[in-house]
């Protein structure tokens, strides 16, 4: 008997809702362009009020979805990620003439998607989300129409999505021939979960998602796409699809996960974390522009956070929770900073054009040398705790070899990370002078996320206990 | 003084919330940062000053414990305490600073405010990881360290300073990495034995790492060298000197008085304070290691400053030969070879400072660190060059000054366990005074023949006034050390002991 749980949705479906209306008023009253952006904050802030504000009851809906407390802390994740992709949005988007209601609706249309992948605890659930996520990603990633490179970005996303999408059905489908069920609590009681076809099945699904968060070495597309893409896109490609990805993946391994099945996904899913760890963290020191910078970075990251999957147990969950909290933060701030320093989208985003512009916009600089100090995982910021808690799951499962190859990777990473600080502070200004001067909205943006990296550095304990309650949720 | 109930954390956090307070505050006023940031250094003297006068002597143990809760869930706690190993680099840390603040007071011009705040950030940084007893908090302090030092070589540096800076930062974070897995090992062998996560050091000390046959199959072995490599690259010990002489050297004045004063001292420190009190077994193993290296560096860091041009160079290489001694007084054993280490480190960062310092006051006046380039400045600026002197003779262990209690300390009690080590090392002695003294020859009593040195001006009252402090403690240990060895006696004979 189905109940009608529509409460437990309600955010949602109001940022669905609110999506359509945007793109209406776009159509239908163009003046109201300017104010797109409050409108679409006000309605994320507004659905993050409301999650928190009702009870997370846990599984609805004949079981496919879960609204507990792991579905609770990726929603709070996804919105706050959202709100600060839209700080940087709206100057950059009046600047490159680009301010569509279509653009706030795709990213709202998005952000549910992902909300639907963190909860869902069905396989075909996952693939709504998934689609959702997926096809308004594509939309906005060639949001420059006129841009080679954002087209360009758009494609090569386009046919790889379609690609991780295809394997996530065929490893879907393989799996319900296998079990007869895509629930994934059903999956765990399933006593053919172990066989061969389901194990392909499993490598298959974690195939899918490795596109998703770029892993080696499935992380071909994600230099050009970031590269391309407009960047308030970035930086929102950059972490909420991998955060709802990670959080599938945590999902799926946690009820197929029986004790069979163990030592041989352990196996696959450190290969993959160590290969992006070094790979992504290798490449990027060869990287000239910022955005390929973070780029490749971005996939050393993924490494990491994979190694609290590795690790498992409630330990590693609570590790990538707070670690995928701390890259939002991070990465986000490193991107408003390119968006600021950016004059057009034609341009390269090069390291060396960020000389000596410390001493100039010192606001967003300070944003960005604090966001490269984070992400090399230097405390008292954020980045610490989140390497701190994944090598310590990593350790507590007795895979000291996974975080030394973890610290030692980190150790290579802080070469480029380092680099721009010095390009921003110690290089002399060239004579050419900014153009514009930073927008007052990536200014508050840069000043929100240096303040939660470093707030959450000294005093992490509030965001650890969220992660913990999560992850206690999952992890038996 | 009694509403003074948090001493340690006040002193520790007070640089920095000035520091930061200073980042919101308009760089054009310059005064206003100068002013703001020697004030703070000051206070922070003051506070060190009582934590001195609440210090008992006569406890063995950790004293004036302040903690709070901040990760109950990981089994972390902030747990500051004090005892007679770091009083003493505490006080000097904190003394050392202000005269950094003077020192720089009309060499750095540009971009002032960034300056001080990167310097009270560091001080917090090194008074923190003083005091720190739970090895979380250790390590963010530890770290806490490294950005501000990148920006002060990287920013306010010589020609070379990109290089030095970035050398600096890879080669010290090398090191601290291993050391956070080893922590996070220890914490969880902790917890398998018995039953709770811990971090804090006092825990620590019950747990025994097992030892094995065989360096790889040997947890202590293990843990022990990822504590000695990070903290050997501090030190640092030969061979892994290479960045010191680069970062000296480039560093501003005020850098390169912090980074020899006070910074070397946190890896001796943690030396002593973890790898001998954590790793007994694996400590006596590596004895002889460490005796060899520290020999080697006593020689080697001597016979290399003979050879150099540089004076900042000089000194820099003159700073590995006299970290050998610590290393080789520390791992010698005894109580008074220990006693001896740790005073040479309070001696190593008075004079090394002073040095640094001296330097730096003529290189404002001329922009060379080049020796060739002066010659005859006895003549110019005898104040200046009596200044000089007694630096470079508190340097080279004349008696009666600092240096030479330490050494004879050292020496002295190696000679006991190791008297070959003890023989070799006091060459190093011999060296230093080569060195030393013909420097002092080449740029004050040789020939005036560059015509832009007959013109220098004489030491300020300013500068003068930052090298007072330093002159003064140089004698008074000289001629007087017990008011500071019966400071660490107890503890170190508890770690000896014990």
């Amino acid at each position: 008997m189905i109940s009608l749980w529509l409460e437990t949705i309600v955010p949602e479906i109001a940022l669905v809702l609110l999506g359509g209306v945007l793109v209406l008023l776009d159509a239908f009253a163009p003046r109201l362009r300017p104010a797109f952006a409050w409108i679409t904050s006000a309605g994320v802030l507004m659905a993050l009020v409301i999650r928190w504000s009702t009870a997370a009851p846990g599984p609805v809906w004949e079981g496919v979805l879960a609204v507990d407390d792991l579905g609770r802390f990726l929603d709070t994740y996804v919105l706050v990620a959202c709100t600060l992709a839209l700080l940087m949005a709206d100057p950059y988007l009046s600047r490159t003439k680009a301010r569509y209601g279509e653009y706030y609706g795709l990213l709202l249309w998005a952000a549910v998607g992902a909300m639907t992948m963190a909860k869902a605890n069905h396989l075909l659930v996952v693939f709504v989300g998934l689609e959702l996520l997926s096809i308004a990603l594509y939309v906005l990633n060639a949001f420059h129409r006129e841009s080679i490179l954002s087209l360009e970005a758009g494609w090569k996303y386009l046919v790889v999505g379609a690609f991780s999408s295809a394997v996530f059905l065929f490893g879907a489908a393989l799996l319900y021939g296998a079990t007869g069920t895509l629930s994934l609590p059903h999956l765990a009681s399933s006593p053919s979960a172990n066989g061969t076809v389901a194990a392909l099945a499993a490598a298959l699904l974690a195939s899918a998602l490795a596109f998703k968060l770029a892993l080696f070495p499935f992380h071909a597309w994600a230099p050009d796409v970031y590269q391309g893409s407009p960047t308030p896109v970035t930086a929102f490609l950059s972490v909420v699809p991998k955060g709802a990805a990670l959080v599938v993946l945590a999902r799926v391994v946690a009820y197929l996960n029986p004790q069979q099945l163990t030592p041989r996904w352990t196996a696959a899913l450190a290969a993959l974390a160590v290969g992006s760890m070094v790979l992504g963290n290798l490449a990027a020191i060869a990287q000239r522009d910022l955005k390929r910078m973070l780029a490749y970075s971005g996939i050393a990251h993924m490494g990491y956070a994979l190694v609290g999957l590795v690790a498992f147990g409630a330990d590693g969950v609570t590790g990538v929770l707070v670690y995928i909290a701390a890259y939002t933060f991070m990465n986000i701030a490193a991107f408003g900073a390119v968006s600021a320093f950016s004059e057009s989208e034609e341009e390269p985003h090069l390291i060396n054009d960020l000389a000596g512009q410390g001493w100039e916009r010192p606001v967003v600089s300070f944003a960005l040398s604090l966001s490269m100090f984070a992400l090399a995982g230097i405390p008292p910021t954020v980045g610490f705790v989140g390497k701190f808690l994944v090598f310590r799951a990593a350790v507590n499962a007795e895979m000291v070899w996974l975080a030394v190859v973890g610290v030692l990777a980190s150790l290579v990473s802080v070469f480029y990370y380092v680099r721009v600080v010095y390009y921003l502070y110690m290089k002399p200004l060239p004579k050419r002078k900014p153009a514009f001067s930073e927008p007052w909205a990536v200014k508050a943006l840069s000043v929100v996320c240096v303040l939660a990296m470093l707030l959450l550095g000294v005093f992490p304990q509030a965001l650890v206990r969220l992660s913990q309650q999560a992850a206690e949720f999952l992890g038996r | 003084m009694d509403f003074l109930t948090h001493p340690l954390s006040t002193m520790i956090f007070l640089p920095g919330v000035v520091g930061l307070l200073l980042l919101l505050v308009p760089s054009r006023a310059v005064s206003l940062h100068r002013w703001a940031s020697l004030l703070a250094s000051l206070a922070t003297l003051a506070l060190a000053a009582v934590v001195l006068h609440r210090f008992n002597p006569n406890l063995d143990g950790f004293q004036l414990t302040e903690t709070a809760s901040w990760l109950p869930s990981l089994g972390i706690s902030y747990r500051v305490e004090v005892d007679g190993i770091s009083i003493l680099l505490v006080l000097l840390t904190a003394l050392l600073q202000p005269v950094v603040f003077l020192s720089s007071w009309g060499s750095i011009q540009d971009k002032v405010k960034g300056y001080v705040v990167a310097m009270l950030l560091l001080e917090t940084g090194v008074l923190g990881a003083f005091l720190a007893t739970d090895l979380f908090l250790f390590y963010v302090f530890w770290e806490l360290m490294l950005i501000p030092m990148y920006f002060i070589i990287g920013v306010w540096g010589g020609e070379r300073r990109i290089y030095a800076a970035v050398k600096f930062v890879l080669f010290t974070l090398a090191g601290s990495l291993l050391m956070l897995v080893a922590i996070l090992y220890m914490a969880f062998q902790y917890k398998a034995q018995f039953g709770v996560l811990s971090f804090a050091y006092s825990d620590w000390l019950a747990l025994r790492l097992p030892m094995a046959e065989g360096f790889w199959h040997s947890p202590q072995m293990l843990a022990f060298a990822a504590f000695a490599l990070a903290f050997a690259i501090k030190v640092p010990v030969w061979p892994l000197h290479t960045w010191l002489p680069d970062a000296h050297t480039e560093a501003p004045t005020g850098g390169s008085i912090i980074l020899a004063g006070v910074l070397l001292k946190l890896g001796t420190y943690g030396l002593l304070r973890f790898n001998r009190a954590l790793f007994p077994e694996a400590w006596a193993k590596a004895q002889g290691l460490f005796i060899t290296l520290a020999v080697i560096a006593i020689v080697y860091g001597a016979l290399v400053s003979w050879a150099q041009k540089d004076m900042k160079r000089l000194v820099a290489f003159s700073s590995v030969s006299h970290m050998g001694f610590i290393i080789l007084g520390m791992f010698a054993g005894g109580v008074t070879a220990t006693q001896g280490a740790l005073l040479q480190m309070i001696n190593h960062g008075l004079s090394t400072g002073a040095l640094f310092l001296l330097v730096g006051v003529i290189y404002d006046r001329r922009h060379t660190r080049m020796i060739e380039d002066y010659g005859g400045l006895a003549a110019v600026m005898p104040v200046y060059t009596g200044t000089f002197l007694l630096a470079t003779l508190a340097s080279i262990g004349l008696p009666g000054l600092n240096g030479f209690v330490g050494e004879f300390l050292i020496l002295l009690g190696t000679y006991q366990t190791r008297p070959l080590a003890a023989a070799l090392g006091a060459t190093g002695v011999i060296l230093g005074a080569v060195y030393m003294l013909s420097l002092v020859q080449r740029v004050f009593w040789n020939a005036l023949t560059h015509e832009e040195n007959r013109s220098l001006a004489e030491i300020t009252w300013r500068e003068l006034a930052s090298f007072a402090p330093l002159a003064v403690l140089m004698v008074w240990i000289g001629v007087y050390p017990t008011t500071f060895l019966s400071l660490s006696e107890k503890a170190v004979q508890k770690l000896i002991g014990g």
